[in-house]
């Protein structure tokens, strides 16, 4: 006893000796050690003897992290002797002192033997390379395990020990993104993206860095693709049609630049667009978001007049024009601010979920079996998603006639309410102060109930009254008022508007060619092309234009030229048959399998190799009958004449370069799949046939660009230039009409059709903003079609169509098609069925 | 007619039926003033012409508009390898003399019944031609094989309909034809009589079902623009109704009564779905 004690107080001088500050922090922690008996306290302070001389660093950390080490694990010799090991390795005091900080941890987490797991793995990693070591050890065990024992710790290294073997893989390069992954999108999907990354890092450091910190855009996509729950983005057309049956009217939907790393994903809306994430959990919440944001800007949340009545409550001062910000109203509250938030939104939710209601049937119903579901999910903010949820049912009691709502969220089910009011109904509640505060960004986001989200997260752009049914212009007029806010969304606002000069009512561009599109060097190139070829012909064919507010045609107003087009890409066109090789060869069965009703014998002819029997039967019983009917007799398997002629002429604006929202390229490629697919299709059919695209600057200089004649044949030079096809300038398709009418003149046919393949409005730069005009003088383009005995049918893929072409084809001689990726097979299936 | 039809299930009947005593009149729901312009139109023997959607009511208003004037309704569907013989008549062999067989239309011409080519774009446009001297003062039907000319009796009536789709671009009628009709024109019934409609038809069923039924049919008419050829009709309300009547599920019946049918798009039965699902799930 007596020379134990001894050499604890001999290795107490010891350290002593070595380190003033080190001698005081053992001491503070001896006390602990010491209640579990001498040996373990020699062992103890031998190790910290060790340690220190192994490395004063290490020895510190150890010392530092006893107390608490001894204190959950309640051992000290299994955690010490852990310690120890760490002497194999040099430069491990860093290892040592993320083990040290992490020990209170492992052991409260994973129990004494997942400790011991998550020791033994630590320390294979310090043996393969130590830095790997240190960055295991420095990971906080409950990040590592993710919250499921040893397993979970497991699941992150398995993969890692083979791409070390595999790949040299570092440990303190891949854990971070890994943990992420794995929280996201579960175990499975850590090894796939780690292969990806290795193979990133050996073509470049940096990048593949990024890669694993999730900080490319390689990595954010690859993260997204695999993400599991409802995927907005590819289901936009679903969204897209919901909008329209319980809204009646397009929305403007775009894709907002959520990320996993920002926790839960929210719908979000400014006033004027709808923002969805990516991916939202499931079918239900992604559903109900995008009704429930639908809902704000449909239902006045940011109606002018009650916003400016809520910031008069609040005593702020409402901007006359512009974006608003939300942040005043709760600044007001400072520390308080989140809690206030919670509470407005809640009500301001409420009080547009209860109109949303009124349009979608069994809404609430749904919001509410969907919460429930759910649950509450963060301890800290339960009391919000509970209350929101019983104010929920409350108003479903309403609608059903059972019973009331709490009465103070009575006034927000008043179909008259407005923000203001859930405004003033919110500071009443926040006064109450019966709910907690919240103050970690996790708990508040657990707070909204399924499909709702926090309003203020963008500025607001307040609606006029009439607005309110009109989102759609206003999301694309106001484009540049965007841009220099700033917002975060720039990026995808331009993708989505880059070719939309046809929408965008804007006429800044007129001096120029390249509009916003990303193609603009290209298009400018392309029209000094032109130019130059134009030099030497003349001004083209006249056309006249209608002018309706004269009410009269203006003589010899547009003016058609006639051309080739310059470029051809035969590496496109070969691309497109090897993607769409199977889609043609479904198409090229169908059309055969429809031949022999086409191909069908001309019946009742008075010669040929075949007996017509119906004709003979008749043939006969009206001789009998003592008539003389003719000997057409017989039946001949021969072509018919051509019954139809057709015409494909494609819109080659700027706007169909544009990115396609769902992503997968530019709609131009869909455009040249199509007609690719189209005239291939024609070629199985026989079908006398021309393709055509047109583009327009100014009226007298409208381009035809003749790709291929109907008496030509399907030559490689054609193919190739649709391969070539792209889009420059604006649509005057009156006059494109016009020109494609009478180059039918002269085609022996008995139908003649003129498909017009479009994705916007007639939009020229001089029609001085007046888009009537050119939508007037295309009616009129068609009707004169009309009676020039040819059909035009126009297919378009913009789905605000339906607010303009009936008025200029007709009911029934359009088709929007919302569909793009469907373009190149449904455009010859359009015309099969046209023909029928 | 109903009654009508029931005395001779399953027999060979002709084609010319008046309706009986006792019979009672198919179900018709008016959507309008069609009733009086089909009587007006009647008075002076007008031929006329029923355009609309498919399943919106046509057939059964002429149905009904032949039970209340008591004249027999003679149908053709029109197809387009319909010959104008199919139509007037033919000869035939029996044994070793032939027989002149009247068609369907020289049939009504003469016995005064109200004659129906359904869908008449179908046909091929020389078909069509035959029915020209029928339709404007002349009333008379040439029979070119006999050499022959029947004046039409004196309640005969011509009755087309046809659906102006945009599958018929090309299938118009020839405007030197429809000029020669009282048009009217046919849509979804409103809200409310569409209601009765669906009541009446599916005996049985509740108010409060038929209320959600109608409110999705009409929800899922707006998705017309979204690529469906074909809008739901009244018809598939009724159906659904019937189904749910039989004990299907609600939301069961009107998938397969109202959204399989018309489209094989995943993304728009989808969307149709959610709509049936938002009327049905409370």
């Amino acid at each position: 006893m007596r020379t134990r004690n001894h050499t604890i107080s001999d290795l107490l001088g010891e350290l002593q000796d070595q380190s003033h500050a080190v001698h005081h922090e053992v001491e503070q922690t001896l006390p602990m050690i010491e209640l579990h008996g001498a040996d373990v306290t020699l062992a103890w302070l031998a190790a910290c003897r060790t340690l220190f001389d192994f490395d004063r660093e290490a020895g510190r950390a150890f010392i530092r992290g006893s107390a608490e080490a001894e204190r959950i694990s309640e051992t000290v010799l299994p955690w010490t002797e852990q310690a120890l090991e760490f002497m194999r390795w040099r430069g491990s005091w860093r290892a040592l002192e993320g083990f040290m900080g992490n020990l209170p941890r492992a052991f409260g987490s994973l129990g004494h033997a997942g400790e011991k797991r998550w020791a033994e793995i630590g320390f294979a990693w310090c043996a393969r390379q130590i830095d790997s070591g240190s960055a295991y050890f420095s990971t906080p065990v409950l990040e590592l395990s993710g919250r499921q024992g040893i397993s979970g710790v497991e699941q992150v290294s398995t993969p890692a020990e083979e791409l070390f073997e595999s790949r040299k893989l570092m440990l303190s390069t891949y854990l971070g993104g890994a943990i992420r992954v794995r929280n996201l999108l579960g175990a499975q999907a850590i090894l796939p993206w780690a292969l990806r990354g290795a193979d990133i890092l050996q073509s470049g450091r940096a990048r593949g860095e990024a890669y694993f910190r999730l900080e490319s855009e390689e990595s954010l996509a690859l993260l997204l693709e695999h993400l599991s729950g409802f995927r907005l983005v590819d289901r936009n057309r679903l969204l897209g049609m919901l909008l329209d049956v319980w809204y009646g009217g397009d929305f403007d939907v775009k894709e907002s630049n959520w990320s996993p790393e920002k926790g839960r994903p929210f719908v979000e809306t400014d006033g004027r667009s709808l923002y969805v994430p990516a991916v939202m959990s499931n079918r239900d919440e992604a559903i109900l978001a995008v009704l429930h944001g639908a809902g704000h800007m449909r239902y006045g949340t940011f109606d002018r007049l009650a916003m400016k009545e809520m910031f008069a409550a609040a005593n702020l001062e409402f901007p006359a024009s512009g974006p608003v910000s939300w942040t005043p109203l709760f600044t007001r509250y400072g520390d308080d601010a989140l809690r206030f938030q919670l509470i407005f939104d809640l009500c301001e939710d409420l009080r547009v979920d209860f109109r949303v209601q009124h349009e979608v049937p069994n809404y609430l119903h749904r919001l509410a079996v969907t919460a429930r579901e759910t649950g509450a999910r963060h301890p800290e903010s339960g009391p919000y998603f509970d209350l929101a949820l019983s104010t929920v049912e409350g108003a479903l009691r309403t609608v059903r006639a059972e019973g009331r709502a709490d009465e103070r969220f009575m006034p927000l089910l008043d179909p008259t309410a407005t923000i203001a009011d859930a405004y003033r109904v919110a500071t009443d509640i926040y006064s109450q102060d019966t709910l907690p505060r919240v103050s970690d960004l996790e708990a508040l986001h657990a707070a909204y109930l399924p499909g709702r989200g926090p309003n203020a997260t963008r500025l607001a752009h307040p609606q006029e009254q009439d607005d309110q049914q009109q989102q759609t212009q206003a999301g694309a007029e106001q484009q540049s008022e965007q841009q220099e806010q700033g917002e975060e969304e720039n990026a995808t606002a331009q993708n989505a508007e880059a070719g939309n000069q046809q929408e965008g009512g804007k006429r800044e561009e007129v001096a120029g060619y390249g509009e916003s599109s990303g193609s603009a060097t290209q298009s400018a190139s392309k029209a000094d092309n032109e130019r130059g070829s134009r030099a030497g012909s003349d001004k083209g064919v006249p056309y006249p234009e209608w002018d309706y507010r004269e009410a009269r045609y203006k003589r010899n107003w547009s003016w058609v030229q006639e051309k080739r087009l310059a470029e051809s890409n035969m590496a496109e066109t070969n691309r497109l048959m090897k993607q769409y090789s199977n889609a043609l060869k479904r198409l090229k069965k169908a059309i055969q399998s429809q031949k022999p009703t086409r191909m069908a014998p001309k019946l009742r002819q008075f010669d040929g190799d075949d007996m017509d029997l119906n004709a003979v039967v008749s043939y006969v019983a009206e001789k009998q009958a003592g008539r003389s009917p003719k000997a057409d007799i017989y039946r001949r398997r021969e072509m018919r004449q051509r019954e139809i002629a057709v015409t494909l002429l494609a819109d080659m604006s700027t706007s169909i370069m544009q990115h396609l929202p769902e992503g997968g390229g530019r709609l131009v490629d869909r455009v040249r799949a199509g007609v690719l697919l189209f005239a291939e299709s024609m070629e199985e059919v026989g079908d006398s046939y021309s393709i055509a695209g047109f583009c327009s600057k100014y009226r007298d200089n409208v381009s035809y660009y003749n790709i291929k004649d109907f008496d030509e044949p399907l030559s490689q030079d054609v193919r190739s230039q649709i391969g070539g096809m792209s889009g420059r300038l604006a649509t005057r398709m009156g006059a494109a009409i016009r020109h494609a009418t009478a180059r039918f003149e002269g085609i022996e046919s008995r139908r003649r059709l003129l498909l017009i393949l479009s994705d916007g409005r007639p939009e020229d730069y001089d029609d001085g903003g007046d888009r009537r005009y050119l939508h007037e003088d295309t009616r009129m383009a068609v009707k004169e079609a009309v009676s020039k005995g040819v059909h035009p049918f126009c297919i378009t893929v913009d789905t605000m169509a339906n607010q303009y072409l009936p008025q200029i084809f007709g009911q029934g001689h359009y088709l929007v098609l919302d569909h793009i990726n469907s373009l190149p097979n449904k455009l010859p299936e359009i015309y099969f069925r046209l023909r029928r | 007619m109903k009654t009508a039809v029931n005395r001779i299930r399953g027999v060979e009947r002709d084609i010319v039926q008046t309706p009986q005593a006792g019979d009672t009149a198919p179900y018709y729901e008016p959507q309008g003033n069609e009733i009086a312009i089909f009587e007006a139109a009647y008075k002076k023997r007008l031929p006329i012409m029923l355009k609309g959607p498919t399943g919106c009511g046509k057939t059964r208003f002429l149905e009904h508009m032949a039970f209340q004037l008591g004249r027999p309704l003679v149908t053709v569907s029109c197809h387009e390898d319909l010959t104008s013989s199919d139509l007037v008549g033919r000869f035939l062999l029996e044994g070793a003399e032939t027989v002149w067989q009247d068609g369907p239309l020289t049939r009504a011409v003469k016995v005064g019944a109200i004659c129906y080519l359904d869908e008449i774009v179908e046909a091929r446009t020389d078909s069509t031609v035959v029915i020209h001297s029928l339709t404007d003062h002349r009333r008379r039907l040439t029979i070119e094989k006999k050499g022959q000319e029947i004046e039409a009796h004196e309640e005969f009536m011509l009755v087309i309909s046809y659906n102006p789709g945009y599958q018929t671009v090309l299938k118009d009628l020839k405007p030197s034809t429809k000029q020669r009709f009282i048009a009217i024109n046919f849509d979804f019934p409103a809200e409310e009589i569409e209601r009765k409609i669906v009541f009446n038809e599916a005996t049985g069923i509740s108010a409060e079902i038929v209320h959600q039924l109608v409110a999705a049919g009409r929800k899922a008419r707006l998705l017309k623009d979204h690529g469906l050829e074909e809008a739901t009709s009244t018809r598939a309300l009724v159906y659904a109704a019937n189904m749910m009547i039989a004990g299907l599920d609600a939301v069961a019946a009107c998938q397969v009564a109202m959204v399989n049918p018309i489209t094989d798009d995943i993304e728009l039965a989808d969307a149709l779905m959610e709509i049936v699902q938002a009327h049905f799930s409370a």
